[in-house]
């Protein structure tokens, strides 16, 4: 009983320490990653003005075997305003926008596998084929055959004409104004199958011309890997961007209204405010983009507030377009051309080359890109000149927020170290505790020549025995936490009724067991019996009072950056504190164990 | 029989009670040949437990105060590793109250001797604890628990254990102390029947009628041993 106490102690530090590690270094580790999915390895930027000529820039550093792509990208601030709800009453955001040269992009970022949408949702494909009929209705009704107008009116009669034989259908059918008819086609229920008997393949040919994405999935993702919708350009907004994207509970999204608000089937308008070469603001610049796709790459505050859009569009919008100046006299006199500008140059390192080679690198590049600009008279900031230009890798950039998270981490594994030190001192106790209980055995086995150093042994062996069991159940739960940290934090976010209830109902049972069986009087599994319903009881209450106040967020993605709760275990922390937990047992095994070797045989065995 | 089998000279042994010292062997010199049966008999607190622990090197005798010779060579001489060697070997004890471990099974209680360093290991003490428990009609009982068996029954499993690693002496501290008359005589039957099986014995005990089964008896008075 008591060693089980100790077994489970150690098994709940070690899940303790498991746990928390696993979580802070699944961060990290997000941290780290969503750098490269969002970034690349280096970025060269240049904020609000922009690089001119960064073409060249581009071709410079992909010349260099360090880097396996360059993309530039022009980032701005503006607002969107959104399709819905619908009306004038509109709602516009602030928004991030990038303008990106897609393929490039793609190349360096992890952009093609955030894509969200890999075919049009089923409930929204149902709600645009209803869109597409109705719109469609006159044309469709001339397609069909007679047969197929009988069929749509049994489909949308329903039970009328359950008994009609085909030819009474049929002389309805010719009593019907196509006005009619064209309602009846807009009463369909929008399954693939019903639409495709009643429209026949010439119908559907039709409706494909309208909407070729909801027939072939694959435009979808083209769509959005190159910023086109129906050959336009458009954009590709951040999930949660659009307030009609809700995350359900098993942690993948629905869209509001039945699928009506997706956003790729609407289009949104940009507003810009451009500024000038003197740095004051000038007219605001909209554009109207439809939506191709939207992005997920899992870090909240990116998919909340960016919006992915052509680059040529941005430049329009920012001004840092190609442009010429031309005499006010003379119309067809170019004073001056100045290039086309990008804010940012994002460079992914080769596969083996870490960020600060590939850094040196880009900065090597650079260099030739500005005595390449300076022999031909082009104007380019200038390195280590011009305050505004800079060449970080992503880590570099985000410094500020990695460091702080890192050193949180060592923080945790100190403060949790002194768990190891609980852990410690409560074995000591225990074994100090069996230790005074079998010293009269410890006295019998010196009398039968079993030597100290085989008493300490037995101890530490004991000790060892006890410090393995708990810290691989201690792994074990750990490891069960940690996989399961959604599930948990869903149930804590918004508690079950039936698991209050549950405790509830079972310290209801354990009270009245108790009751029963009042054994003689004995006060011990009274006591025991009705303290273990109060805390049965206090759980059921409190998960009750949680879920009454709507459940706690722990996991706020807004707070911590990610969606997604970290769940995998980091193995090498989880093994290396199991290890821990072991020594510390054996080492605070060896206490009561000197102890019991220096125990007095002839003390121990004088007495009964 | 040129060297007695254990020999003490001039033993002498003192607790310290706090600052109060209180002698207990007073230089208690005897000898115990080999194949011999000894009684030591004294009243209670004379201290025959003491010598019996200062025999068994369970402990050790006050600076100065005398000697034990084990074939001739001083226990006193020897190292805390060559005393455990002596305890598992040469010496079996059995105490007044069994002391069995009782979360052990009777024939586990009676291998423990076998499995500890320079015991005879654990094949060997399987089978001689099987070979002493079927003599001692204890066939039955070999996976009970002490707390399962009677006073005697737990007395001969204790006997069976001190005989265990075959040792030269056994040393018995009123083994039948705690037991009726009638279970202390089968008991003793049992000692005698090593006895004249070749095992040297010293055993200690206030009863003149148990003395009486034995050899020879010395008298423990006033720390001091004299024959009677
Ligand atoms: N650790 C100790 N500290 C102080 N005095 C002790 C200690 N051990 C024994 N004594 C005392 O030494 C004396 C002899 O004890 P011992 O147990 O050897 O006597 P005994 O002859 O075996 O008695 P009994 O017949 O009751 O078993 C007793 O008076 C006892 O109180
Ligand atoms: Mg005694």
């Amino acid at each position: 009983m008591i060693p089980f106490l100790a077994v489970f102690a150690v098994a709940l530090c070690v899940a303790l320490v498991i746990v928390v590690i696993s979580v802070m270094t699944g961060f990290l580790d997000m941290v780290r990653s969503s750098g490269k999915t969002l970034m690349g390895d280096v970025v060269v930027s240049y904020p609000i003005r922009g690089i001119p000529d960064y073409e060249r820039l581009v071709a410079a550093i992909t010349a260099k075997p360090e880097a396996a792509a360059a993309t530039p990208v022009v980032d701005t601030w503006g607002l969107l305003r959104m399709p819905y709800p619908a009306g004038d009453a509109k709602e516009s955001e602030q928004i991030q926008i990038w303008g990106i040269e897609p393929a490039s992009f793609a190349a360096v970022t992890g952009f093609a596998d955030t894509l969200k949408w890999k075919a049009v949702p089923e409930d929204t494909a149902a709600d645009m084929r209803w869109d597409l009929v109705r719109q469609h209705a006159s044309e469709l009704l001339d397609g069909m055959s007679e047969s197929q107008k009988v069929l749509l009116l049994r489909l949308t009669a329903r039970d009328e004409l359950d008994g009609a034989t085909d030819d009474v259908v049929r002389r309805i059918v010719a009593k019907e104004s196509p006005r009619d008819l064209q309602n009846r086609l807009g009463l369909l229920s929008f399954n693939l199958a019903d639409i495709t008997k009643v429209l026949g393949p010439e119908g559907i040919a039709v409706l494909a011309e309208a909407a070729p994405r909801l027939w072939n999935p694959d435009i979808v993702i083209s769509d959005g890997l190159t910023l086109k919708r129906n050959g336009r350009p458009a954009m590709v907004s951040g999930l949660h961007v659009s307030k009609a994207n809700l995350r359900t509970s098993t942690g993948d999204y629905a869209i509001s209204a039945g699928g009506h608000w997706w956003m790729p089937r609407f289009q949104g308008t940009l507003t810009t405010l451009p500024i000038d070469s003197r740095g004051g603001l000038l007219e605001p610049e909209s554009v109207i983009l439809p939506f191709a796709n939207e992005f997920s790459s899992g870090v909240y505050i990116i998919d909340q507030s960016r919006v992915m859009v052509p680059i040529e569009t941005v430049q329009r919008l920012t001004h840092l377009d190609a442009s010429e100046r031309v005499d006010p006299d003379d119309p067809t006199r170019v004073l001056s051309t100045t290039p086309a500008r990008a804010t940012m140059v994002l460079v992914r390192a080769t596969d083996g080359v870490d960020a600060e080679t590939l850094q040196a690198a880009v900065r090597a590049a650079y260099e030739e890109f500005e005595q390449a600009a300076d022999k031909a008279g082009r104007k380019v900031p200038l390195l280590g000149r011009d305050p505004g230009l800079g060449i970080l890798t992503w880590e570099q950039q985000n410094a500020s927020f990695i460091g702080p998270v890192e050193k949180e981490r060592e923080l945790m594994r100190t403060l949790f170290s002194i768990v190891y030190l609980v852990c410690g001192a409560l074995i000591v106790a225990i074994f100090w505790a069996i230790v005074y209980e079998k010293t009269r055995d410890i006295g019998i086995l010196r009398s039968i020549g079993a030597t100290r150093i085989g008493i300490v042994h037995i101890f530490l062996l004991y000790g060892l025995f006890v410090g393995t069991l708990g810290a691989l159940g201690g792994i074990g739960l750990g490891w069960l936490v940690t996989t399961n940290m959604e599930a948990i934090h869903e149930s804590m976010s918004d508690p079950p009724l039936w698991l209050g209830v549950a405790f509830l109902v079972a310290a209801a049972s354990m009270l009245l067991w108790t009751i029963w069986n009042r054994q003689n009087g004995k006060l011990l599994p009274m006591l025991l019996g009705v303290l273990g319903s109060l805390v049965l009881a206090g759980i059921g209450v409190g998960e009750l009072l949680i879920r009454s106040s709507g459940g706690i967020v722990l996991w706020d993605p807004a707070v911590y950056y990610f969606t997604e709760i970290p769940h995998t275990v980091d193995w090498t922390s989880a093994w290396i504190t199991a290890g821990g937990a072991v020594i510390c047992s054996v080492i605070a095994a060896a206490i009561p164990a000197a102890r019991a070797a220096d125990i007095d045989p002839v003390g121990a065995l004088r007495y009964e | 029989m040129s060297n007695p089998l254990l020999q003490t000279h001039e033993l002498c042994k003192t607790y310290r009670l706090g600052r109060v010292e209180v002698p207990v062997l007073k230089g208690c010199s005897m000898h115990v040949n080999s194949g011999e049966f000894l009684a030591v008999l004294g009243s209670s607190g004379s201290g025959k437990s003491t010598l019996l622990h200062l025999m068994g090197g369970l402990d050790r005798p006050d600076v100065g105060g005398g000697e034990i010779l084990h074939d001739g060579s001083s226990l006193a001489s020897r190292s805390a590793r060559q005393l455990d060697r002596y305890r598992a070997r040469t010496v079996g004890f059995v105490f007044q109250f069994y002391h069995l471990l009782p979360e052990l099974s009777v024939l586990e209680n009676a291998m423990l001797p076998g499995l500890v360093p320079g015991g005879v290991g654990a094949v060997e003490a399987r089978k001689r604890a099987h070979e002493l428990l079927g003599r001692f009609g204890l066939e039955h009982r070999l996976h009970h628990r002490p707390r399962e068996l009677s006073g005697g029954e737990r007395q001969r499993t204790a006997i069976a254990r001190a005989l265990a690693n075959n040792p030269d002496v056994l040393l018995a501290d009123e083994p039948t102390g705690n037991l009726d008359v009638q279970t202390g005589g089968e008991i003793l039957d049992l000692i005698q029947e090593a006895h004249q099986g070749g095992l040297t014995i010293v055993m200690v005990t206030h009863d003149q009628r148990i003395a009486d089964r034995a050899d020879r008896s010395v008298q423990l008075i006033d720390g001091r041993l004299q024959p009677s």
